[in-house]
């Protein structure tokens, strides 16, 4: 069975103990940065400052195949759109016979590739460092509802049983003769005879969990004591605010004219 | 002394259905008492479970006549996540027991006195007792997932036992098990008999039945067909022919001994040695 979505990799770095908001909030500022920052360079040094963020929290090596097998593809596709096609080419930078790669198409191509990796190496640095149910608990903490908090907790471990479970019924349906590869009007056959036990199954189950969680008293109107002590401490509190008033100064400094 | 388990002249049926799946029971299962239900396919086991436990009311919606006392207190008048306080159920599937939010075999089983807003402490060393109870101490850091069927279906009762009820409802918690998992099961279960706490168990597995049950009720299209000792019933023709009965039963019964016949092993093993 598998154990769930979750990519968190066990670790005791500062980034590992650091509260789920603080890692949280340096995610989203960094992905704002990366996105509002005017120029390469300032797109560069965001970069260089979460590749060594993930050093620090040693996850690079885990990191670095899945941001290859993610960026890879997307740097290739917009340098070739955008080299040969965008509207403002002027500077051929490298002529290919009848075509020619154009130096502001590149620069375009390589300013989107940069944001694209803040944005991923961003959120693998949090998904890497921060437990699913930490972040849960965290916000649950902060007043979101206990309900909530359950659905986002579980998800991450319900999605990849239901994926199973599908597998299964696949597996099942094909056993009895039912061709699910082949031509998409062929696997647009199958479709229909894989999901109405997918979807019936799904329901049992989804039935059978709700009234499990009721019979474990799932709801009661309770004080509930924390499960966990996260702990936040003043300086972490500190940085969360210095993190978010840098992205009022990114937005200034873009519309002030720096390069 | 209050009954675990009261049902008087109860009738059930499903919505937008017209038969009645229970139609009529009388019961009163007193506490510590191990009770065996067995019966055929839709003879209303799973039924008798769900009325007890409040779901056929308030999550099926379906039509309840009669009453049910639970501990002392009419089932309509608490909801299902109040009487988990003090009564915990079981469910056939393992897998959909597991509240999916936890990552760990111990944080699984906080999971439900953490809900009753029990102290950490409190929540801790109930944890570990239910797990010594279960046998799975020492897969406490676990991942949930990570266990075998049998395994899974010990940690759901972990989770029940970790609430401390006073009554358990279990709902045929072997049928998905191998013989491995449902002989660790059933090891556990005796016990918690031996802690004195009330078991209703619907069961399809006869010989267990006849092994563990202080008392067995055979139901046969929602009605009691027969109430008493293992022995008692399970030598009813009636139950015999409608519902089954361990293999002993047949065994001595085809060698020609006289009734009534043997419904356990060393019973069998007295029988066919005399």
């Amino acid at each position: 069975m598998p154990r769930g979505l979750s990519i968190y990799a066990e670790g005791n770095s500062a980034l590992h103990r650091a509260h789920p908001f603080t890692k949280g909030t340096l995610t989203l500022v960094a992905i704002a940065i990366g996105f509002i920052a005017p120029s390469l360079a300032w797109v560069i040094a965001v970069a260089v400052i979460l590749l060594g963020l993930l050093t620090l929290a040693d996850v690079i090596r885990r990191f670095v195949p899945v941001a290859l097998g993610i960026l890879l593809p997307i740097t290739l596709l917009l340098l070739i759109v955008q080299g040969f096609a965008n509207p403002a080419n002027r500077t051929v930078f490298f002529p290919l016979g009848p075509l020619s790669l154009y130096r502001e198409g590149l620069a375009v191509a390589l300013l989107a590739a940069a944001r694209i990796f803040c944005l991923i190496s961003a959120t693998f640095l949090l998904s890497f460092t921060t437990r699913p149910a930490d972040l849960a608990e965290a916000m649950m903490q902060r007043g979101l509802s206990p309900r909530f908090g359950y659905v986002v907790q579980s998800a991450l471990q319900i999605i990849p049983q239901s994926l199973e479970s599908a597998a299964r019924i696949r597996d099942a349906q094909r056993a009895r003769g039912l061709e699910t590869e082949g031509s998409l009007l062929l696997r647009a056959r199958a479709y229909l005879p894989l999901l109405l036990p997918l979807v019936l199954s799904s329901l049992v189950a989804t039935q059978e969990r709700a009234m499990a969680l009721e019979v474990r008293g799932f709801g009661l109107s309770v004080h509930r004591y924390r499960r966990v002590v996260l702990p936040d401490t003043g300086v972490q509190r500190a940085l969360r605010w210095f993190l978010v008033a840098l992205v009022p100064l990114a937005i200034g400094a873009r519309f002030a004219g720096w390069r | 002394m209050t009954a675990a388990l009261t049902m008087r002249g109860v009738r059930y049926r499903y919505p937008d259905t017209t038969d009645y799946v229970l139609d009529g029971i009388d019961i009163v299962v007193q506490p510590g008492e191990w009770l065996g239900v067995v019966g055929a396919t839709n003879a209303g086991k799973s039924t008798f479970c769900y009325a007890a436990m409040g779901l056929a009311t308030e999550f099926f919606h379906g039509r309840l006549i009669g009453e049910i006392e639970v501990l002392g207190t009419e089932v309509r008048r608490q909801t299902v996540i109040e009487r988990s306080t003090r009564v915990g159920m079981l469910f056939q599937n393992p897998f959909t027991q597991v509240s999916g939010a936890r990552e760990r075999v111990d944080d699984e089983v906080a999971f439900g006195p953490e809900n009753h807003g029990l102290e950490p402490a409190l929540v801790k060393a109930r944890v570990a007792e239910a797990l010594q109870q279960v046998g799975l101490s020492e897969l406490r850091d676990r991942h949930p997932l990570d266990l075998s069927g049998g395994q899974l279906q010990r940690l759901a009762l972990a989770s029940l036992l970790a609430m401390h009820p006073e009554l358990l409802l279990l709902d045929e918690p072997t049928s998905q098990l191998d013989p491995g998992g449902t002989k660790e099961l059933f090891e556990a279960l005796s016990r918690l008999h031996a802690a004195g706490v009330t078991i209703v168990m619907v069961e399809q597995k006869l010989e267990a039945v006849a092994e563990l049950c202080d008392r067995v009720v055979a139901l046969a299209q929602g009605r009691i067909l027969a109430d008493g000792t293992p022995a008692r019933v399970f030598n009813d023709a009636a139950v015999q022919q409608q519902v089954g009965a361990p293999i002993y039963v047949r065994l001595a019964e085809s060698v020609g001994l006289p009734s009534p016949w043997p419904t356990t092993f060393e019973t069998a093993v007295r029988a066919f040695n005399a």
